[in-house]
């Protein structure tokens, strides 16, 4: 009975509290409705702000549309600037209405004041209404005459809106040669904006034949350019990239024409610069000329580095690309890239890329004292790339090898835990690169035994074991009380490492080693679930047991010298990526048609399955196929070793 | 077209603004699927500001943003085109924004949400950047006004339609014609910034001096300016207002221009590093020690070369390490704060730092968790080994200002008038501050 009450009581509140929001909802509208009735000009005023302010939070403001209207005609230029808002925002769902309109858009267009013609041809181009294309070539016509500057360039750009919709009306009505007639108005801003509709039409237009770039043209566009606003600049230079000159003669002329727009302090005007100096550098021939182009690049580059994080971003990562390019351009100004603590970690991360590349075998030193900071920092992915850069100078200089071991001892000495394993894991590298140089410190890092509790890290620790058991003093313990815990290792791949250093210290030493291999040989065959070292184990029992000799032209063989693993964009990407610098496919590193959907299609790439195919080298992948400690680890990937036996790349 | 649509965001990822210069089906990709999807990205990073600037984002777009303050300006492409031009662009909506409103923030922007569509209206036209220089914008949105606003609400009477704006149409689009002042004056600001990274042995790692010469123009009808300088040939990298002659700089070495009415930055070098001899004006040095578990820090700040001056506005930051607890200080002049966020930190304030000043010297004292230091021992049986930096504070940031003085010894040499006959007051400031002045113990 209580129950039943209670809840008709609940149903009875919920229809009400559903009337008064149903009312409220309503009221709002209808109470605005009202307000821009008013015979108050500050009332409705204040109305259509709210309507705008409605509008933008998505509520649905489109009942109001002939009542917004009729406040039209008003001389504010903010009410008038909100109204067309409202129009350009409801005009593709009521069409019809929009017609109501064009009497106030036509008047307008023919205001003493520029600002407002220019307002209303530029809102009618937006509203993107077919309806409307008719009502809009007499003005369009006119404002491409105006006297004022400001309206011919509004008009201009309104003339690519015109071919969006309709190419007809806009080939037909003259417009688009309008805008080739720009392209010599008297005004820059003018010739820019023409520049940008013609770049626009012409990525509409289906044979891309509405505009080509002559020598005539190019002349006059690198004039107007001193005059440009950075944003004009930029759209002028954009599009000299797809302009191929004649000749050397004036190859050579574009590029010294160029140069003073590196001292621009917008940074999008800088890169587009060395980006089309870099593709016309490529017509000129003569020595003095193209150092002369170098030496002008590198200082504006720099300066990119001090701007705010998400451009040196941007920067760092075309700076990448362009090194590859030009590897010894930035060589002196090594210390630009050292990383400051408060630095976000993307930045990071380029400058260490950046820093590896550009160090020459004069200055390894003091970036090696740096790396050293870093792999102090407190971000673990930081400190062990950190550490990886240590390794990979020491594998490219050999000069470099001594001071970078001595930095890696010093660093495992701090004990921290992700250090430590970084560390095992790049002294391996280094020992594998400089087999028997440095013999003696491996006793050293017995130590660590305990230590390394990252799978590759043990495995690299393992690995320098069984590879120097000579100089380890009680190897036999040390092996033994790994192979004790072999089972419960998770990871094959230490398993295997440990497999194949009992073996390597069997066949050095066959008196000491030979109850900790058979140890080794038998708990692996019979106990471990994993097939591979299963096999693996036999394969070596039966190699031992058959031929000692074989095994130890198999296991102790010399190894094929290890190189740094290739960072390098093969040279097809790069070449085109060199030709996208500066834009979304450089910063992300992969070709345009891979992202942009219009152009995917077009190449026929198969979405998302596109990357390894392009040439992209994923250090990963070739890395698996190798089980070895030593090919495993990612600064140690040999590609000379594809195609041979397993056997043989596992050491 | 450039910018398909742009978005302005609460840190937490809500639409403040957005707008878009794209077609139906594009609006609802991005505030559906992209937004969404780019929030959920910018949560995934433990600091926000880690997130990388340029994502790929689904269904083929891209999104390019920056974070300034309280807001994230969202700037998303399904194009080929260049990053930096929707990061220039989004960095010259944050500054057009914070000029005409003041301080940016969630509930700012709603309340003049009218200007800042008629501003993102004027500044980007089919998605391609068009303005972002202010002094141009001025002509075309009017600066809402407090007191408009007020005089507008309680009233009823609107005085916002007198002032009609006008565009300016002249070869020079910075300035407009008719400008009278009753005092000609123009102020020139050279500030040069030192980034430098100084090791605990006292050298010097890295080192650059970069500035920015700014000015405040009130000068009536249009002059033409020509300032000379010292030594042009220091500044290696110049970039300049779009307002200079640069053929007369590159031929002359001396920067002409028209200069736009109000403040507005003329140029910003970089000073070659050949030709700069590492001043450092204020020396911080740290003798660190550790005691079991506790860890003392002795900071002591000295004035170095600087003409002379006094250092002004010293601040000595110094993050500790997360495992630090109990942390005491002492100061024997300045000021200081304790703050404890995510990770702990100091910062030490002075007002000034004269030559001379022996007692400038703080002390840090804390305790590491006795977990922490076990952790890094762990199967090791002899603590007294450890000799773990994770511990102990690595570094402190350092912030001052010298007023009075250039670190580059850059100083204007003349500047001259011509076109206009009027006396002209002219004034020149030097400051030299600290960029990203970091210093390792």
């Amino acid at each position: 009975m209580m129950n039943s009450t209670i809840q008709t009581n609940i149903a009875r509140l919920q229809i009400m509290k559903a009337k008064v929001l149903a009312a409220l909802r309503k009221g709002e509208n209808y109470e605005l409705k009202t307000e821009l009735n008013s015979e108050y000009k500050e009332r409705r005023k204040e109305a259509v702000r709210r309507v705008i302010a409605n509008m933008t939070v998505g509520k649905d403001v489109s009942g109001l549309f002939t009542d917004v209207l009729k406040n039209m005609h008003t001389d504010d230029l903010e009410i008038k600037k909100l109204i067309y808002l409202y129009l350009i925002n409801y005009a593709k769902t009521q069409p019809d209405l929009v017609i109501l309109a064009i009497n106030t858009f036509v008047k307008d267009a023919e205001d003493t004041n520029p600002l407002i013609r220019a307002l209303a041809i530029r809102t009618m181009g937006c509203l993107h209404v077919e309806e409307v294309l008719d009502y809009l070539c007499d003005p369009l016509h006119k404002c491409l005459k105006d006297t004022n500057p400001y309206v011919r360039k509004t008009a201009v750009m309104c003339v690519a809106k015109v071919y969006d919709l309709s190419v007809d009306v806009a080939e037909d009505n003259g417009f688009v040669e309008s805008v080739r007639e720009a392209l010599s108005d008297s005004n820059s801003m003018v010739v820019s904006n023409a520049v940008s509709a013609l770049v626009e039409m012409n990525d509409m237009s289906p044979h891309h034949d509405v505009w080509r770039l002559d020598a005539n043209t190019v002349g006059k566009l690198l004039t107007a350019i001193n005059e440009c606003i950075e944003w004009g600049q930029i759209a002028i230079l954009e599009t000299l990239v797809d302009y191929t000159p004649r000749d050397e003669k004036e190859a050579e002329n574009i590029c010294e024409r160029l140069l003073p727009r590196l001292q621009h302090a917008n940074g999008s005007v800088v890169l587009t610069t060395v980006r089309l100096l870099l593709k016309y550098e490529k017509h000129v021939h003569r020595a003095d000329l193209l150092a002369q182009f170098s030496k002008k690049m590198v200082p504006p580059l720099i300066t990119l580095l001090s701007s705010d994080p998400e451009i040196q971003y941007v920067a760092l990562r075309n700076i990448n690309i362009i090194l590859q390019r030009h590897p010894k351009l930035l060589s002196k100004e090594i210390r630009v890239f050292f990383c400051r603590y408060n630095d976000p970690i993307y930045v990071k991360y380029e400058k260490l890329d950046v820093l590896v590349r550009i160090c020459s075998e004069r200055n390894t030193e003091p970036l090696l004292n740096e790396l050293k900071e870093y792999a102090k920092e407190v971000d673990m992915d930081f400190v062990s790339r950190a550490v990886q850069a240590i390794s990979r100078l020491a594998i490219r200089y050999e000069t470099a090898a001594e001071k970078a071991i001595k930095v890696l001892l010093e660093l495992l000495e701090t004990r921290a835990n992700h250090i430590v394993q970084s560390c095992m894991v790049a002294l391996q590298d280094i020992l594998r690169r400089y087999p028997r140089c440095f013999d003696s410190l491996v006793d050293g890092l017995c130590e660590y035994v305990d230590d390394v509790n990252e799978p590759e890290a043990r495995a690299a620790l393992i690995w320098i074991l069984g590879e120097y058991s000579e100089s380890v003093t009680n190897i036999s313990n040390i092996l033994t009380s790994f192979l004790e815990s072999f089972l419960e290792e998770e990871d094959s791949g230490v398993q295997l490492a440990l497999i194949n250093a009992a073996v390597k210290f069997f066949l050095k030493s066959p008196q000491q080693g030979q109850t900790l291999v058979l140890k080794a040989l038998q708990t692996a065959t019979e106990k471990c679930a994993n097939p591979d070292v299963r096999d693996r184990a036999y394969i070596y029992w039966r190699l031992l047991s058959a031929d000692p000799n074989a095994a130890r032209a198999v296991a102790l063989a010399e190894k094929p010298a290890i190189e740094l693993e290739n960072v390098d964009l093969s040279p097809q990407l790069l070449e085109e990526l060199v030709n996208e610098l500066g834009c979304v496919s450089s910063v992300l590193q992969k070709p345009a048609r891979l992202f942009v959907y219009s152009l995917a299609e077009k190449a026929g790439v198969p979405r998302d399955s596109g990357i390894s195919a392009m040439g992209l080298d994923d250090a990963d992948s070739v890395a698996a196929g190798a089980g070895d400690g030593a090919g495993s680890s990612s600064a140690g990937i040999d590609a000379s070793n594809e195609g041979e036996p397993e056997l043989l790349i596992s050491f | 077209m450039t910018v398909d649509s742009l978005f302005i965001l609460n840190t937490s990822g809500t639409s403040v603004i957005q707008k878009h210069w794209c077609d139906d089906v594009s609006i609802r990709r991005a505030s559906l699927v992209v937004v969404p999807a780019f929030t959920k990205y910018l949560r995934s990073f433990a600091a926000m500001h880690d997130a990388e600037p340029v994502w790929s984002a689904p269904l083929d777009t891209v999104c390019i943003h920056i974070q300034r303050k309280e807001l994230v300006y969202l700037g998303i492409v399904s194009q080929e085109i260049p990053p930096l031009e929707v990061l220039e662009l989004l960095e010259g909506v944050d500054q057009a924004l914070t000029e005409y409103i003041g301080l940016l923030s969630e509930v700012t922007i709603k309340e003049n949400f009218t200007t800042v569509y008629q501003l993102l209206s004027e500044m980007v036209d089919s998605g391609c950047a068009v303005t972002t220089d202010t002094s141009v914008l001025r002509g075309l949105v009017p600066v809402p006004s407090l007191v408009n606003r007020v005089i507008e609400n309680v009233s009823g009477i609107g005085i916002g339609t007198e002032k009609r704006p006008d565009v300016n149409t002249s070869s020079t689009p910075w300035r407009a014609q008719g400008i009278r002042h009753t005092n000609n004056e123009f102020f020139v600001d050279i500030v040069e910034k030192i980034d430098a990274i100084v090791n605990s042995n006292g050298s010097v790692v890295s080192y650059d001096v970069s500035g920015d010469i700014g000015c405040k123009s009130r000068l009536s009808g249009m002059p033409d300016l020509l300032l000379a300088l010292n030594r042009p040939e220091v500044m290696d990298d110049v970039a300049f207002h779009p307002c200079v002659r640069i053929n007369k700089w590159e031929n002359e070495g001396v920067i002409g221009f028209v200069p736009p009415d109000g403040q507005f930055k003329l140029a910003s070098f970089h000073v070659a590093t050949d030709a700069s001899p590492r001043i450092l004006p204020i020396y911080v040095h740290a003798t660190t020690t550790r005691q079991e578990l506790a860890r003392t820090i002795e900071l002591s700040a000295e004035v170095g070369q600087c003409g002379g001056r006094p250092i002004e506005k010293v601040q000595v930051r110094v993050p500790l390490p997360s495992q630090a607890y109990n942390i005491r200080v002492q100061c024997k002049a300045g000021t200081y704060t304790v703050s404890n966020g995510r990770t702990s930190q100091v910062e030490w304030f002075m007002k000034t730092l004269k030559a001379g000043d022996r007692s400038s010297r703080l002390v840090i004292q804390y305790f590491v968790r006795q977990s922490a230091v076990t952790n890094a021992v762990a199967g090791n049986s002899s603590p007294q080994a450890v000799s773990s930096d994770q511990d102990m504070a690595q570094e402190a940031f350092v912030d001052f200002e010298v007023a009075g003085y250039s670190v580059s010894s850059i100083k204007v040499d003349s500047l001259k008038l011509m076109r206009e006959s009027y006396k002209l007051f002219k004034g020149v400031r030097y400051i030299t501050k600290a960029g990203s002045f970091q210093v390792r113990f």
